[in-house]
C-alpha cells in the first residue's frame, strides 16, 4: 500500500537532511505507528505521503501509484484516497458538525444525495449521532477530533494518516479515540499514526516504526514504545 | 461543479473584505471609466475627421473689392484643374448663415456681427490633400481678386493634435489606473486566500481540485471587474447626459463637433466591462499561481 525506497528529503534551510535513506513498506490494512522524538522526520514523512512535497531523492509509491511522476492535476485524486487527522483537529469553526464533514465530500463534486446519507452514517460511526447540528467550539476535544476523523473517513479512504491525533487529549478520551482508529482500521483501511503518546503504543501491540534524526532505528512488529521506560 | 456552493463562498469572500471590496471596485470602476471617455474621444475624433478632413481642404478667400470676372475666371480655374475634386461657392449671406449657426448659443456675438464682415470664399476639396501648395502657387495672395488662400487642412491637424494628446492623457491615466486597480486585486485575492485558509488547506487535503479551490477566488475579482464595469458605464451615462448632451450643444448644433449618440456609449460600455471583468480574473488567477498555495 505504502512503499517507500531510499527516501531522502533534505530542506534548503537546514543541512540535515528530515529523512535520511528511508526504506519501507507498509501492506494493505496494516495499522503502524510512527514513532520519534520532535525533529526526527514523522511529520516530513506524513507530508510526503501527500505529495505536499517531493523527495529529494528515492521513490516512494502509494496504492502502486509512484508520487515522484505524478502530475500536479493528478494530486487531488491521491489525496482523496487518503484521509487526514491532525493534533489541532482543523475543524471549520463557523460551520456545524454536519456541514464540516459534508464539506469535504461537497468539494470533490459529491451528489447532494450521497451526501444527505452518507453523513449521518458517518457521525453515528464516530459517536456522533445527535450532535450533528453543534458548531465545533461547543463540542469537547475528543468530540472535535471525532468529527475530525468522520471527515477524513467519510470518503473511505484507503489510508488515514494521523499526525498526533491524541496529542491534545487526556488519556480516557484518547483511549475513546484510539478504539475508534482501531475500528476504522478492521473496516480494511490502512491506518499510519505519528504518535508520542506511549501508553498508547504500548498498550495497542502494534508495528512500530521510530524514526531518529531522519532514518529509520526500528521497526518492529506488535511493538512498544521504549526499552526501558 | 456545486454552482451553489462555490457562489456562497464568493459572497462570503466579499462580505468578509468589504472595505477592500469596495477599493477594488472603485479603482477599477474609475480606471475602466477613464479607458471608455479615451475611446469616446478616440471615436468622436475619428467622426470629426470624416467631417472636416472630407468636406474642406483648401480655402480661398476672396477680397472685398472681386469683381464678376475675376470670381468667373477662379471658378473656370478650378474646373479645369486636375487637382480638384469638388469646390464649393460661399458668398457673403451664406457665410453669414453659417456664422449664426454655429455660434447661436452666442447672441452677442452674432449681434456684434456685421453680416457684411464675413468673406465670401471657394471651399475646395482637393484630390490629394498634400496638393496644397500647388493651389496656393495658382492662386497668389492679393491678386485678381484672392485675398487669402488657406489650407484648413494645417489648422484641423493641430486641432487633432490636440485632441489625440488629450485622448492620450486619458488613456494614459486610465492605464496608470488600472495598474493600481490590478495591484489592489492581487491584494485582495491575497487577503481573502489567507483568511479562508483554513478551508482551502482543507479542500487541498480532501483532494478538492485545483479550479475548485481557485475558482471562488477568480471570480470574487471578475465581480468586482463587473461592478466596476457597471460603475463606469454609469460614468459614461452621465458623461454624455451631463457633459456632451448639455455643455456641448451648441457646437453640436452647428456641426463643430460630432454628436456622441447612444450607440458609441453601447459599444464602448461592454468592451470596458469586459475588459475589467477579465483582467481582474487573469490578475487573480496569477496571484494565486505564484502567491498562494492552494
Amino acid at each position: 500500500m505504502i512503499e517507500l525506497q531510499n527516501v531522502t528529503k533534505v530542506y534548503p534551510t537546514s543541512p540535515r537532511p528530515a529523512l535520511d535513506d528511508v526504506s519501507m513498506e507498509i501492506d494493505k490494512g496494516e495499522f503502524v505507528f510512527l514513532i520519534g522524538s520532535s525533529g526526527s522526520g514523522k511529520s516530513t514523512f506524513l507530508r510526503l505521503l501527500l505529495k505536499e512535497d517531493n523527495p529529494t531523492s528515492g521513490t516512494i509509491k502509494v496504492n502502486d501509484k509512484t508520487l515522484n511522476t505524478m502530475s500536479k492535476w493528478q494530486v487531488p485524486k491521491l489525496r482523496r484516497t487518503m484521509g487526514c487527522v491532525f493534533q489541532d483537529f482543523r475543524l471549520l469553526r463557523n460551520r456545524t458538525v454536519a456541514e464540516n464533514v459534508a464539506f469535504a465530500l461537497e468539494v470533490i463534486n459529491k451528489p447532494q444525495r450521497t451526501i444527505r446519507r452518507v453523513v449521518p452514517e458517518v457521525l453515528e460511526m464516530v459517536g456522533l449521532e445527535g450532535k450533528a447540528e453543534r458548531l465545533p467550539n461547543e463540542l469537547s476535544g475528543g468530540e472535535q477530533q471525532r468529527v475530525a476523523i468522520a471527515r477524513a473517513f467519510v470518503n473511505r479512504p484507503l489510508v488515514l494518516l494521523a499526525d498526533e491525533p491524541t496529542g491534545n487529549l487526556d488519556p480516557e478520551t484518547s483511549q475513546g479515540i484510539m478504539l475508534l482508529l482501531e475500528r476504522i482500521n478492521r473496516t480494511g483501511t490502512t491506518v499510519v499514526m505519528a504518535t508520542h503518546d506511549y501508553h498508547i503504543v504500548d498498550s495497542m501491540r502494534r508495528r512500530v516504526i521510530e524514526l531518529n534524526d531522519g532514518q529509520v532505528s526500528r521497526d518492529q512488529s506488535r511493538g512498544v514504545y521504549g526499552v526501558g521506560r | 461543479m456545486r454552482v451553489n456552493f462555490v457562489l456562497s463562498e464568493v459572497a462570503t469572500g466579499l462580505r468578509r473584505n468589504l472595505t477592500m471590496t469596495v477599493a477594488m471596485i472603485l479603482t477599477t470602476g474609475i480606471s475602466l471609466a477613464l479607458m471608455g471617455t479615451g475611446l469616446v474621444i478616440a471615436n468622436m475624433i475619428s467622426d470629426m475627421r470624416a467631417i472636416y478632413y472630407d468636406k474642406v481642404q483648401v480655402s480661398i478667400y476672396l477680397s472685398d473689392d472681386v469683381t464678376e470676372e475675376q470670381r468667373e475666371a477662379i471658378a473656370t480655374q478650378l474646373d479645369d484643374s486636375p487637382d480638384v475634386a469638388n469646390y464649393i461657392y460661399e458668398s457673403k449671406a451664406e457665410a453669414y448663415q453659417r456664422f449664426t449657426e454655429q455660434f447661436s448659443q452666442q447672441p452677442a456675438l452674432v449681434e456684434n456681427t456685421d453680416p457684411n464682415a464675413l468673406p465670401e470664399s471657394f471651399r475646395v476639396e482637393l484630390v490629394n490633400p498634400e496638393r496644397y501648395p500647388v493651389i496656393a502657387q495658382e492662386f497668389p495672395n492679393g491678386e485678381n481678386g484672392v485675398d487669402e488662400v488657406r489650407d484648413e487642412g494645417d489648422f484641423l491637424d493641430r486641432l487633432f493634435s490636440l485632441l489625440n494628446g488629450a485622448r492620450n492623457a486619458t488613456i494614459a491615466v486610465a492605464v496608470v489606473q488600472a495598474l493600481a486597480a490590478l495591484l489592489l486585486i492581487s491584494n485582495t485575492i491575497q487577503l481573502a486566500a489567507f483568511n479562508r485558509r483554513n478551508e482551502t488547506n482543507i479542500m487541498r487535503l480532501v483532494g478538492a481540485s485545483r479550479w475548485y479551490t481557485q475558482l471562488p477566488f477568480i471570480l470574487e475579482a471578475a465581480l468586482a471587474g463587473l461592478l466596476g464595469g457597471l460603475l463606469a458605464t454609469v460614468g459614461l451615462v452621465l458623461t454624455k447626459v451631463l457633459f456632451i448632451d448639455r455643455t456641448l450643444a451648441g457646437p453640436i448644433k452647428a456641426g463643430i463637433i460630432p454628436p456622441v449618440d447612444w450607440g458609441v456609449i453601447a459599444t464602448i460600455s461592454p468592451v470596458i466591462t469586459g475588459a475589467g471583468m477579465g483582467l481582474a480574473a487573469i490578475a487573480a488567477y496569477v496571484t494565486l499561481r505564484l502567491y498562494v498555495r492552494l
